[in-house]
């Protein structure tokens, strides 16, 4: 998305972020020389399907210590090939940090949770006051702010912060917040807030009318929202594990 | 440089070739100097709307893979002197193209015409990628229907990212909506989505309204761009949508009812 009138710019690029596609290449064994070979043998029966394909190691099969997994010599075997590993997916922390010496970096998937940050939420439920803040890790992040309509198709995810969004947010859009998340117009999309495991997040909506929307993974969708005032001025909170609709304004 | 015109919609069917043949003969009839290019490689149907079927010797691919000058790909209209059509390939496959061979073609093309009208496959992925890429503008045609209006609102999100004025952070693509096929006695009894709706989705300036009009399958099978019957609405409308693109101020036509007269409605049938 780019502004209507951008002012002059000093800096020579621009960090964005973006969805791709990524073939995985799941290591079944852990063995350098029996797995490069084996890679080399399909690739020479269907040469064009890897060729210089970036691809993602997956870790999760792997049964050794990560010290027994010589990560640098599958890179450069694969090299060979003209395979380019661009990083790891799943796998233990240490298998991942293994791999991470080796120039490959872990890679969050879109439908993946660590297990990390899931750890710790089972302990914020039995305390009886939720803490006010989420238990991640990380400073809290500015918001992110959207000034034109979301269109079908897009997504936009503000990571650990809120999100507000001053215009539509279509059919067919996607607009999630790890914080709560704000639509100062008409929000017909899907609506995502409160990453994993905020349970305080709340969604607010001038014109409610989503086609999903969810806070920590509870979701409802248009057949679930009961006697919710549609079409008006709502804000979505948790209460318990209820969703409630509440006019604002 | 030649303006690039990319007309495209996401949906099929919702009316681009007619667009795109009636818009660039439009054009063409003000004096600019036009060239139409199918990019529809494998189902092309431009040269057919446009009445050129029959002189079709080489075609897009031909010239990107070296076979053939631009020149004698270049179709020359009869009726205008001012447009020219580059057809598609109709055996070929659609990966023939790429973006290098389009770049060199527009670049080619801008010598000559002042407009490169683009007009757009159905669809998101290559032939309709490779058809906006390098839009300087883009016509989103969209029929007040819900489907179509979700095909186009997603066509406007991949223009905003994935033409060439995004990637190098130029002034964006300017974006204009064309509704097709609206019927303001279908509007009025709820049955077809009103032009209203339809903008506030879009959120799209709004180029025109062209009316249904059984002038355009008339057209299409006689292989004349319906702009050219110039008495019916279709072609009254398209002519004002042209004027509007060149900075003209038009009042919209053709979007209310009109109070049909007494033999109007003793006869029935619909405005030609």
């Amino acid at each position: 998305m780019s502004a209507a009138a951008p002012p002059a710019r000093i800096e020579p690029f621009r960090l964005r972020g973006a969805n791709f596609n990524l073939l995985v290449l799941r290591l079944l064994d852990s063995r350098v020389e029996v797995v490069v070979p084996a890679i080399g043998d399909q690739f020479r029966r269907a040469p064009g399907m890897l060729r210089h394909a970036p691809v993602v190691i997956g870790l999760d099969d792997l049964a050794v210590r990560p010290e027994e997994m010589d990560f640098a010599a599958l890179v450069a075997g694969l090299r060979e090939h003209a395979i380019l590993p661009i990083g790891t997916s799943g796998g233990t922390a240490e298998m991942r940090a293994a791999a991470q010496s080796a120039g490959l970096a872990p890679l969050r998937g879109a439908g993946h949770d660590t297990a990390p940050p899931l750890a710790t939420a089972p302990e914020a439920v039995v305390l009886p006051p939720p803490p006010a803040a989420p238990s991640g890790a990380e400073a809290p992040r500015p918001t992110m702010f959207v000034d034109q309509p979301v269109r079908a198709g897009q997504r936009i995810w503000a990571q650990g912060a809120d999100l507000v969004i001053t215009g539509t947010v279509n059919p067919g859009a996607e607009v999630i917040a790890d914080g709560s998340l704000h639509v100062y117009g008409a929000l017909r999309g899907r609506a995502i807030a409160g990453g994993s495991d905020n349970m305080q997040a709340r969604v607010f909506a001038l014109q409610f009318d989503p086609e999903l929307v969810s806070i920590a993974g509870y979701y409802a969708v248009r057949d679930g929202y009961g006697d919710a005032p549609m079409g008006r001025a709502v804000q979505v909170r948790l209460v318990g594990e209820t969703m409630r609709f509440d006019r604002i304004g | 440089m030649a303006q690039v015109v990319t007309v495209t919609s996401g949906k099929g069917g919702v009316g681009k070739t007619t667009s795109s043949a009636a818009f660039s003969t439009g054009l063409a009839q003000r004096g600019k100097k036009v060239v139409v290019i199918d990019f529809d490689v494998g189902l092309r149907n431009l040269d057919l709307i446009m009445g050129v079927e029959r002189r079709v010797v080489f075609d897009i691919v031909n010239v990107i893979q070296g076979e053939a000058r631009l020149n004698q790909a270049l179709i020359r209209d009869k009726r205008v002197e001012t447009l020219a059509i580059l057809p598609a390939s109709q055996t070929r496959d659609k990966d023939a193209l790429n973006k290098e061979g389009v770049a060199k073609i527009i670049e080619e093309l801008s010598k000559e015409f002042d407009y490169i009208i683009c007009d757009s496959p159905a669809g998101i992925e290559k032939g309709a990628l490779l058809a906006l890429y390098f839009a300087d503008s883009a016509i989103v045609v969209t029929n007040p229907e819900v489907s179509s209006v979700r095909d186009s609102d997603r066509i406007l999100g991949v223009i905003q990212s994935k033409s060439k004025r995004a990637e190098e952070n130029r002034d964006p693509v300017r974006e204009h909506l064309l509704v097709t096929r609206y019927d303001p006695i279908r509007v009025a009894k709820g049955e077809m989505l009103k032009l209203e709706d339809v903008q506030s989705i879009l959120a799209v300036p709004l180029l025109g309204v062209i009316p249904e009009s059984e002038a355009v399958l008339k057209a299409s099978n006689a292989g004349t761009p319906v702009i050219l019957d110039a008495e019916t609405t279709a072609a009254q409308a398209y002519a004002d949508a042209v004027s509007r693109f060149l900075g003209e101020d038009k009042p919209m036509r053709f979007v209310d009812a009109e109070k049909k007269g007494i033999f109007g409605r003793l006869f029935g049938g619909r405005a030609a």
